[in-house]
């Protein structure tokens, strides 16, 4: 099974148990969480199932195209089903048949694996799966997201394509695996490891980086009319009306940020002092941006509940 | 007759860490709930049992029927529950009402603090089935975890969602509700091996009709059974099992039913350091590693725990090329932490914080530097050697190896010195200086690593104590209770003494430039106390406290060596059949003695006999006993004091009064004792211990 076709087989799989198959985000993300598909629509009360590749850019993770098992950017299968249904876990497995693994011939397990994004004051409990020793995806019920309540709880499902693909076609470096028919999954990234590895740890404009945060920073406190003042017992304070608030492009530049810390920590450009002031910078403004949708969304009587009762 | 009951909570997979802590809850809120209930009887069983998948409770001897229960249950205050003229106010109706009673049939009964009313209540027993529906819900919510979640639209928090509930009394189910699911008898075998939802008939039939069912319930049994077929496994690869208590309670907990599957690695991995291949397999796959023989060489194979065997080569194919990744992945380590000298390291220690108000790790290891050749010249030891181990000790870990695991450092520092060619003492003591690591780890063996641990110690607890990060009940972040633990085991067991005053005093200077401590004498008295606490508790057992104390009294707060021979000296005595009036008479000499002027004794004013024969042998063996006492000879000391003092100084007391009108004579006396006293004292405060001494333990020792 090609890297291509693990992906057909995923989309196939879960279209046809009702999720919506949309894209991956076109901005810099650290996992398909961020995408905002899965961290927006993950807050409130409206039903949500959705299936998407992510391409997932995790620079301290880069290793110059030289390590076989390591990349700065792979690729997440993500898969958001609102509320959890029962039989997740099932579904679960069943999508591994569809990749022609018989999970009664290997070794399966649910191992304890909590998730917690602290730039996106998210977290939730769950397992990693393995495979005959290799963790190949996690399994999150998301409890909380932007400091919000899960109500209801999502389930979300991560595959790490390159290593299941990796198991699929039996390789063990990752530049080896055929994306498609003839052509090498080195053939189209090992070069961009090697250029984003090079950036990243070496090259990326110190200062740069830096003033960019600041001022997308300052984005999101405009496009949402952010107060600096915060109310009683530290609550957010807003200077527009839900409906008047850019959510959405505030959240773009929530992302922004995120990945300039990212290239920043592996530039060596932070301390360790200066690193936790910046996620806690990030987080405020994932916050201010999570409040935002859901008054949003309320102001707009949560339209997805509707919907959902329609089409029951 | 009574039933047994079986309550099983079917869950998805639970953490290995969740089962032992939710089964205790479980199990502790089902004893007070059905004591509660009146369910118990004098026979009442109750058992747990549990997997990743489910949580199951047993009671044997419930009681076959609630019993009745008659009981007078006080009220309101008579007047408020009554007018004057004895109509009833809302008080007396709602209360009657409550306890279902007419209001003509609430009683008046008369306390110290005035009438109240009373109600005489009669509740019929119900069957034990229908209380226990009523009571099973709270059983459920008592169950706790380290941490629960929400699942779907519910409400409930659990360790994981449930899936199926089960409850049977005998073989009826006992109805009731939990986190949307009913109860029934309907429960699942293996997730893999035996998937279909099947009934049970009867409740002492489960762990049976389970195991037919794949699934092994009982968690001694599970482990038996794993560890059978870990140590056969082994066998069957020509070697023996590497134990490991931790590992194997986790692999337990991790599988309905266990199987051993083999795997193999490159023999060529086994130049990596041991302890990393053993981390590797360990930490991350939860492999056991195989041995050819008990302590012998490893083997280039590993034992796997797995839930399900039904194709243990395709299982073995995939861990194999997963420990080889992981494996590769740590010997690109190891080679990138080998292309430079450990010592490059230290620069990078220079931006690594090691407690925000004490500055740098870079910091830090100056100053551990300063305290290593400190102690190594008072020790007379080799001062270069201390300060290069001090120096290097902390730089693994910046390696590639030990961030990936943080377990191995000073394994690492030790390997990569070793290969440095660096001399095997300094290298040793990057290892040894983390050493002990607990009360079960040995300490130090050798000088360099003893000084190192020491001088890293002291230095945290000093400037720990320096800002107020003082332990506080069990908050202890730092681990400073240990930290001074291994400084007094290190001189009571290793290899070198230490001056506990002299080693603060130094360290506290060696702060100078880094950190704004608090008062350096705040912060001896401070730490002064605390490690006579951390003394008092490591050695009360071996001692007994009495002793420990008196000798803690005596003692300067110098050296540790000095203290145990005083400890040492006092219980060897206290084994002896004088001690105890010995014990007395110094007591009493003390006691007497204490609020008296002290000076020298004029021999004219003794009264022949008992006074003078004190007098006498006192003054032969005063000095003798004081140059023993200064040398540290405090047994030869003890035992001086016991041979010439023990008989003249009862006769003393049996003979002479002391308080006579006379005040030359009661002065010059009070002297004589209050110079004996303060002799005597010298070594051990005689008056802080009991006079029942016990013998101790003599195999244990200080």
């Amino acid at each position: 099974m090609t890297f291509q076709e693990l992906i057909l087989a995923l989309e196939r799989f879960w279209a046809e148990r009702g999720c919506l198959i949309v894209q991956p985000y076109n901005s810099e993300v650290g996992a398909g969480t961020f995408n905002p598909h899965t961290f927006l629509r993950a807050i409130g009360p409206e039903p949500w199932n959705v299936a998407y590749v992510e391409p997932s850019r995790r620079p301290t993770d880069g290793r110059y195209g030289e390590n076989p098992n390591r990349l700065q950017q792979f690729h997440q299968y993500q898969v958001i089903l609102k509320p959890s249904p029962p039989d997740i876990q099932d579904l679960y497995l069943e999508s591994l048949r569809a990749l022609g693994t018989n999970p009664t011939h290997h070794d399966i397990r649910f191992i304890e694996d909590d998730w917690e994004s602290p730039t996106l004051g998210a977290w939730g409990l769950g397992w990693q799966v393995w495979l005959d020793g290799l963790e190949i995806s996690q399994f999150t019920y998301f409890q909380q997201c932007g400091g919000i309540d899960c109500k209801p709880v999502s389930g979300e499902l991560t595959y790490g394509l390159e290593r299941i693909a990796m198991y699929l076609q039996d390789v063990d470096d990752v530049y080896e695996l055929q994306w498609a028919p003839g052509i090498r999954y080195g053939d189209i990234y090992k070069r961009a490891e090697w250029e984003w590895s090079t950036y990243n740890f070496e090259q990326a404009d110190v200062d740069l980086q830096k003033n960019l945060f600041g001022e997308y920073e300052k984005q999101v406190a405009a496009l949402l009319g952010l107060s600096a003042k915060k109310g009683k017992g530290g609550a957010l304070q807003f200077d527009r009306e839900p409906l008047e608030r850019l959510v959405l492009p505030a959240y773009d530049a929530v992302i922004k940020c995120s990945h300039y810390f990212n290239v920043l920590d592996a530039r060596g450009a932070i301390s360790v002092t200066e690193r936790q002031r910046y996620i806690g910078r990030v987080r405020l403004i994932a916050r201010a941006v999570a409040e935002s949708w859901y008054a949003q969304r309320e102001a707009l009587g949560f339209p997805l509940l509707d919907t959902a009762a329609a089409a029951q | 007759m009574t039933s047994e009951f079986l309550l099983e909570i079917g869950t998805e997979e639970l953490p290995a860490s969740f089962v032992t802590h939710a089964l205790r809850s479980m199990k502790a809120g089902a004893l007070e709930l059905v004591g509660q209930a009146r369910l118990g009887t004098d026979s009442l069983e109750v058992h747990t049992l549990g997997t990743p998948r489910r949580l199951a409770l047993r009671l044997r001897g419930l009681a076959p029927n609630q019993p009745d229960r008659d009981e007078t249950v006080m009220g309101p205050p008579w007047s408020a529950a009554f007018e004057a003229d004895g109509a009833p106010k809302k008080a007396a109706i709602g209360f009657a009402k409550k306890h279902g009673v007419a209001v003509d049939d609430l009683q008046k009964q008369t306390t110290e603090k005035g009438d109240y009313v009373s109600a005489r209540v009669h509740e019929a027993g119900k069957a034990t089935a229908a209380v226990l529906a009523e009571i099973l819900p709270h059983v459920c919510q008592r169950i706790t975890f380290p941490k629960s979640m929400r699942w779907g639209s519910g409400e409930i928090s659990f360790g994981r969602p449930i899936h199926w509930v089960v409850s049977l009394l005998g073989s009826e189910v006992v109805d009731f509700e939990f986190a949307g699911v009913r109860a029934g008898r309907g429960t699942r075998g293996h997730r893999f091996l035996a998937p279909e939802t099947f009934d049970l008939d009867e409740a002492s039939n489960y762990e049976e009709a389970l195991e037919r069912a794949h699934v092994l319930v009982d968690l001694e049994v599970r482990k038996e059974r794993m560890m059978e077929g870990l140590l056969a496994a082994a066998k069957a690869l020509g070697g023996v099992l590497e134990p490991d208590a931790f590992l194997a309670d986790e692999c337990v907990s991790l599988v309905e039913q266990p199987f051993t599957v083999p795997g193999s690695f490159d023999p060529s991995f086994l130049e990596l350091p041991e302890t990393v291949v053993i981390s590797v397999m360990r930490d991350h796959q939860r492999y056991f590693a195989v041995r050819a023989s008990e302590g012998g060489a490893l083997l280039p194979a590993y034992l796997n725990v797995v839930n399900t065997a039904q194709d243990p080569e395709t299982i073995a194919k995939g861990n194999d090329r997963v420990l080889r990744a992981r494996l590769a992945d740590a010997r690109f380590f190891v080679e990138e932490d080998r292309k430079a000298p450990l010592a490059d390291r230290l620069q990078k220690l220079e931006s690594v914080v090691f407690q925000s108000k004490l500055g740098t790790m870079g910091a830090k290891v100056r100053r551990l530097q300063a305290n290593a050749r400190a102690l190594a010249e008072q020790s007379g030891v080799d001062a270069a050697a201390c300060m290069e181990a001090a120096r290097l000790c902390k730089a693994d870990l910046e390696t590639l190896i030990v961030f990936e695991f943080p377990e191995l450092q000073g394994e690492m520092g030790r390997w990569y010195a070793l290969r440095e060619g660096m001399d095997s003492a300094i290298a040793d003591a990057i290892r040894d200086h983390y050493r002990p690591q607990g009360a079960e780890d040995v300490v130090p063996d050798q000088v360099v690593g003893a000084v190192v641990a020491v001088a890293d110690r002291i230095d945290t607890l000093v400037g720990c104590f320096g800002i107020g990060l003082v332990p506080t009940g069990s908050a202890d972040p730092f681990a400073l209770r240990r930290a001074a633990l291994g400084i007094i085991r290190i001189a009571l067991e290793g290899p070198i003494d230490i001056d506990l005053r002299q080693l603060i005093d130094q360290a506290y200077r060696h702060y100078a430039g880094d950190a704004d401590l608090t008062p350096a004498d705040e912060v001896r008295a401070s730490l002064d106390d605390f490690f006579r606490g951390r003394i008092r508790a490591m050695l009360k057992d071996a001692h007994g406290g009495d002793v420990v104390n008196a000798c803690l009294g005596a003692w300067d707060g110098t050296s540790l060596r000095d203290l145990r021979s005083r400890i040492e000296a006092v219980s060897e005595l206290g084994a002896a059949p004088e001690f105890e009036a010995l014990a007395i008479a110094f007591k009493r000499a003390f006691n007497i003695t204490k609020e008296s002027a002290r000076g020298p004794i004029d021999r004219a004013l003794l009264e022949a006999g008992a006074e003078s024969a004190l007098a006498e042998r006192f003054e032969t063996v005063r000095d003798q006993i004081r140059e023993a006492t200064g040398e540290r000879r405090y047994a030869a000391a003890l035992k001086l004091v016991a041979k010439e003092l023990g008989a003249p100084i009862d006769r003393f007391f049996e003979e002479v009064f002391v308080m006579v009108d006379d005040a030359r004579v009661r002065d010059n006396r009070l002297r004589l004792l209050g110079e004996i006293a303060d002799t005597v004292n010298g070594i051990a405060h005689f008056h802080q211990l009991g006079t029942k001494l016990q013998r101790r333990d003599p195999s244990v020792s200080a």
